[in-house]
Parts: C-alpha cells; sequence; structure tokens
C-alpha cells in the first residue's frame, strides 16, 4: 500500500471496479471503492468536481465524478471509450483495480440553490456531470423548488442512465423532459423528438426563482444558451461545465487553459457570465 | 558578502564537492553539444558556450518517473517515488538568464497543490551563477528586464575579473554555507576590475505594454502572420528556461511499468486535442498565440511574472526563423 503522507501529488488512489454497468454500447459507468478503509471513510468531494482515472499502462483520463456526494462509500464515474486510456478502463471487470486521483476543481455551489427551483438541461454523454448534481438534489428534495430536467440524446440508444431516467419520470417531484434527435426515436419511444434547444423552449421553464445548469456538446451549448435568455435567464442564473484535454488536474501542466482561466483550478463550474467573458477558445 | 576565488581555486572546490559525492552540474560538452549536465571532474566545465538547453533540466528532468506500478492478478501495486533519493546539487556556471527563471518556475510548482519533484530537488540545490562575458545577436535578457549581470536566483554569482579568477557574492544562506564550508579557497575581494560583460543589443520593452496590448488582442491578424509559417515542432518550449507544460504517460507492459512525466509543449497539435476529435487550439496560429499569452499575459495575470528570461535560445533553434523577441518589440512598437 502507498502511502500518500509523503506528498506525490501525481500518486493515485487504487479503487476496486464494484460495478460495471453499459449504459449505451459505448458508455460505461464503473463503480469503485477505495482500497484503503482509511481513504474510504474519509474521502469528501462535492458535486461537479472531477477526477484523474488510470488504467495502468494506459495511462489516465479526466471525467468528472459521476455519483453524488450524498451516496457514500463509492464513487462512480461514466465514460465513453473513444480513446486509448477509455479502451482500457472499458476491459476493467468487477474486482480489478483502478486508480484514481481527486477530487479536482471547483464545484456547484450548490448552498446557494436552496430555496429555488432547478432547470438541468443536458445532451448526450454530458449526464453525468449533471447527474452527480440532480442525486444531490434529490437527496435533499425539500431544499429546492421545482426540479425540472430536459434531457436529449441523438437517439434512444444514446440516452444514459436510462434505469434513472425512468426512476425521475415515476417521481412525483420531478418534471423529466426526455427527447431525441429527429430520426432518433425507435417504435416504443414515449419521449419528445427534436434538439434539446428547441425542446427547452417548448417546456418554457419560468427564470423567476430559477437556476439553470446546462451540460452538452459545444453546439448544444450554442443554440441552448439564446433560448435560457430569451425565457428570461440571466447569464448569472445559468451555470456549465467546461471539459479540456488535461493531465496533472492541479493547474500545473499547462493544457486546459481557456485565456487566462485554468479550467482545472478555476473550474469546471462556470456561470454563463463567466463563460462569456473566456475568448472563445474552447 | 564579497569574495575572491581563483579558477584554481573555483576547480578545487568542485572537485572537493564531487569527491564528497555531491551532484555537480555544470555545462559540459556532450556528443558535441554544450549541455548542463553532471560533471565527473571539473576541467569538464566549459564557460564559454551558451548550453543548448536551459538549467532547468536539474529540477524538472526531460522525462522523470513518478511512480510505479506491477499487476497481479486483479491486484495492483503502486511504487512511489522516494525523494530522499534526489541528490544534495550544486549547479554552477548557470547563465543569469537561466538562474533567473528559476525562481519563476517556483511560482507553478509551488502554488496550490506541492510538486515535491521540483521542489525537493530545489530545497536540495544551491546554484552558483556566473556573468556572461559573451551575447550573440539572438541575446535579448536586456529587453526583458534582466542583464549579463543578473543575480536573480543565484545563491552565489560568479563575475570574471581581468586578469582572472571571480568576484564571488553570496545571495542566500545557501550561497553563505557553500563559502564558509570552504573558506579556504576564498581570499577578500580584491577589487579587481571585472572582465568585459556581454553586451546584448536589445532595447528594454515595456512588459506592462506588452501585456496591456494582449489584454485585448485575443483576437488579431498579428497571430495569423506570425504563425503561418510555425511547423509545431515544439524546439522552442524545449529548450526554454521558462516554458513548463508537461504530459504524464505509463510506459510499460500490462503487467508492470512506469508512470513519467516529461516536457510537453504547447506548440504540438496534439497537446489540447480531447479524445472527441475537437481541439479548442486545433490551428498553429491559435497555438503560438498561446504560446506567446502564456509567456507575457497569463503567467502575469496568475503570478505577477513574466514566463521569458530572453536567452534567445528559440530565436536560434527555430527551423522557421520565428522570433519572439521582434513579434514582442512589435507589440511593445504598437
Amino acid at each position: 500500500m502507498c502511502d500518500h503522507t509523503n506528498k506525490n501529488i501525481y500518486l493515485p488512489y487504487l479503487t476496486t471496479v464494484t460495478e460495471v454497468i453499459d449504459e449505451t454500447p459505448d458508455v460505461r459507468t464503473l463503480r469503485l471503492v477505495f482500497q484503503d478503509e482509511k481513504v474510504r471513510d474519509s474521502f469528501a468531494f462535492r458535486a461537479g468536481q472531477f477526477a484523474e482515472y488510470s488504467a495502468f499502462g494506459a495511462g489516465e483520463a479526466t471525467f468528472c465524478i459521476a455519483s453524488s456526494p450524498t451516496r457514500t462509500g463509492y464513487i462512480e464515474c461514466s465514460f465513453r471509450s473513444v480513446g486509448r486510456v477509455t479502451e482500457e478502463l472499458r476491459r476493467l471487470e468487477v474486482g480489478d483495480s483502478m486508480g484514481f486521483r481527486g477530487p479536482y476543481g471547483n464545484s456547484y455551489p450548490i448552498e446557494e440553490f436552496y430555496g429555488k427551483n432547478l432547470v438541468f438541461v443536458a445532451g448526450g454523454i454530458a449526464l453525468p456531470p449533471l447527474r452527480t448534481l440532480i442525486w444531490n438534489c434529490l437527496d435533499l428534495r425539500d431544499k429546492f423548488g421545482e426540479i425540472t430536467i430536459v434531457y436529449g440524446a441523438r437517439t434512444e440508444a444514446d440516452l444514459v442512465y436510462k434505469r434513472e431516467l425512468k426512476e425521475w419520470q415515476e417521481r412525483g417531484d420531478v418534471r423529466l423532459v426526455k427527447t431525441v434527435d429527429p430520426g432518433g426515436a425507435g417504435p416504443e419511444w414515449d419521449g419528445k423528438v427534436g434538439f434539446v434547444p428547441t425542446i427547452l423552449e417548448e417546456t418554457a421553464p419560468s427564470a423567476e426563482n430559477t437556476v439553470a445548469l446546462v451540460c452538452g456538446p459545444p453546439i448544444m451549448i450554442k443554440f441552448t444558451l439564446p433560448v435560457l435568455e430569451k425565457l428570461g435567464f440571466s447569464d448569472e442564473q445559468v451555470y456549465t461545465t467546461l471539459e479540456n484535454r488535461m493531465k496533472c488536474g492541479l493547474g500545473k501542466c499547462g493544457r486546459c487553459n481557456v485565456g487566462n482561466v485554468y479550467v482545472c483550478k478555476d473550474g469546471p463550474v462556470f456561470t454563463a457570465k463567466q463563460v462569456k467573458a473566456m475568448p472563445m477558445e474552447f | 558578502m564579497q569574495k575572491y576565488i581563483s579558477q584554481q581555486n573555483l576547480n578545487t572546490l568542485l572537485d572537493k564537492l564531487i569527491t564528497k559525492g555531491i551532484r555537480v552540474v555544470a555545462p559540459r560538452i556532450s556528443a558535441g553539444i554544450p549541455l548542463y549536465e553532471p560533471l565527473k571532474c571539473s576541467d569538464e566545465m566549459v564557460t564559454d558556450q551558451l548550453p543548448r538547453r536551459s538549467a532547468k533540466e536539474a529540477f524538472f528532468p526531460v522525462c522523470e518517473e513518478i511512480m510505479s506500478y506491477e499487476k497481479e492478478g486483479q491486484q495492483v501495486k503502486l511504487t512511489d517515488v522516494d525523494p530522499a533519493r534526489f541528490p544534495e546539487t550544486v549547479l554552477v556556471g548557470v547563465r543569469p538568464c537561466d538562474a533567473a527563471a528559476i525562481p519563476v518556475l517556483d511560482a507553478v510548482f509551488s502554488w496550490d497543490y506541492k510538486d515535491e519533484f521540483f521542489l525537493e530537488r530545489r530545497r536540495k540545490t544551491t546554484i552558483i551563477g556566473l556573468a556572461c562575458t559573451t551575447a550573440d545577436d539572438a541575446c535579448f535578457c536586456t529587453a526583458v528586464g534582466l542583464s549579463p549581470a543578473e543575480t536573480r536566483g543565484s545563491d552565489l554569482f560568479l563575475t570574471l575579473l581581468d586578469g582572472g579568477g571571480y568576484a564571488c557574492e553570496s545571495y542566500s544562506e545557501k550561497g553563505e554555507a557553500l563559502i564558509n564550508g570552504n573558506g579556504e579557497l576564498f581570499s577578500e575581494s580584491n577589487n579587481a576590475v571585472p572582465f568585459h560583460l556581454a553586451a546584448p543589443q536589445a532595447e528594454k520593452i515595456d512588459l506592462k505594454k506588452v501585456k496591456a496590448w494582449l489584454d485585448e488582442h485575443f483576437e488579431d491578424p498579428l497571430w495569423d502572420g506570425i504563425a503561418v509559417r510555425c511547423v509545431g515542432c515544439g524546439a522552442c518550449a524545449f529548450v526554454c528556461p521558462a516554458c513548463h507544460c508537461f504530459d504524464i504517460v505509463d510506459e510499460g507492459t500490462e503487467k508492470n511499468g512506469k508512470r513519467r512525466k516529461s516536457w510537453d509543449a504547447c506548440g504540438f497539435w496534439k497537446f489540447t486535442h480531447h479524445a472527441s476529435g475537437h481541439n479548442p487550439r486545433d490551428l498553429q496560429p491559435k497555438r503560438y498565440r498561446n504560446r506567446i499569452m502564456h509567456k507575457f499575459k497569463y503567467y502575469d495575470d496568475k503570478f505577477g511574472q513574466t514566463l521569458c528570461t530572453g536567452c534567445g535560445r528559440c530565436v536560434r533553434i527555430c527551423p522557421v526563423g520565428i522570433d519572439i523577441a521582434a513579434i514582442v518589440d512589435e507589440i511593445n512598437k504598437k
């Protein structure tokens, strides 16, 4: 067992994969438990933070912590297999060891959302960075007003966390609006058909005493922000998370910056106001 | 305190340190190239040529192991790197532009999370700077507010004297300790006249003015004009005393291997390339802009310092003749 008190900031914790869930043909969720009992007991994070996950021999990949800080004893990550590291992570089975460095970065200011309505807007593989907060809020349900989730993907098969979508749909205290892009619906589809920004506009959540949390591919963000503006949301009421290629996650390796903003340290959570002040480099 | 040390005594000092098992790193000729490398004997030191790469690698090696892993079935064993293995070091004959870059790098490696790979070596190293007596037309330390006699970053600073030997000034406790521990090799300052110092021709640039322009010109035709010829080889970053971007990679088999931290460069296309295929700095002008911005704006925004000490290495090595000093000068004249 490696001793983390000697301060090697690049040394990961070891975790064990305890569950493997296939979300879509190429998106997988891993549930991880820290091997060191002391770390298991003391590990704490906030919704929105990210980590570096190791497949030893392939390297590290950066994703958010997709589980909620209210669910303790384990953490989860969800990723699409698209590169060397994620292909290796995908080969891990229950019982295998995996490295974890984190939690890093800032987080959603959840305490500031108490007493407010929440509108979550997500597209495709970008639901995990919101799912951590969604469950965090649902586990503290009394502290929030209405909760609306608008989630879409290219096709039905591309929707992640399908079992949880069902759970949210069945709960009386959440309004879930799910959609697929035109042409993406199967014969059994019981949701909407249309792009996320269009469906958001149609859903028309009130901006009054509301915070919007948006996560998706750049193209979705680009068309969603004007819709929110039209619905009366100010840029301070809208939050998003940015993702960039990272290596250290610690504000040193120099690649995740957008202008002078370091996504790993100043983010990954930003308000739309902060994002609009950044140069167009993301 | 100012002291005098003869060339012979300086050699004696270095040989004494080497004999004691201290790593003495100085410019020496390695496969025909001057580089800062460990000396076997003081005679190897070469002080009249600027090393090809800077002195930063005494603290931040080109590539270093940060841990190793070993798999046994489903279990993985990680082995940490013991910082105690970093040797006590005396870095000698360091050019002022190289020495000045080291405290600049302290900022990034010590803010928030502490990079002990850099910081532990830093604690264990005494830096002996050497005033420059030669400059070429790529040198521009004077443009960025430094000089051939700049002592920033040095624990001890040597100035070659007319008639031989060096004036030796101490700037830290480490420097004093080296003099006090070897008192017999130093004598009182003899007030000899310094050998003529190098005189780079570059005029002083108003770095505040440059930064103010950069604050407002993320989008500017200048970037396309410069970078259209950049081949993205990254050589400028690799020879730079202040560039510090790095990569972390695993090297080994599925069974066992090492995780390494190695130099990287913002000029590389892959540097910011997402697994999804998206690349925020997809074109060379965007990458070159980041280089200039990081050096003269972002690092200043974050740490109040400029990430360039005017050594001129990037100017000399660029295969397509991109001249950072000329670019900054052009911005300064806007």
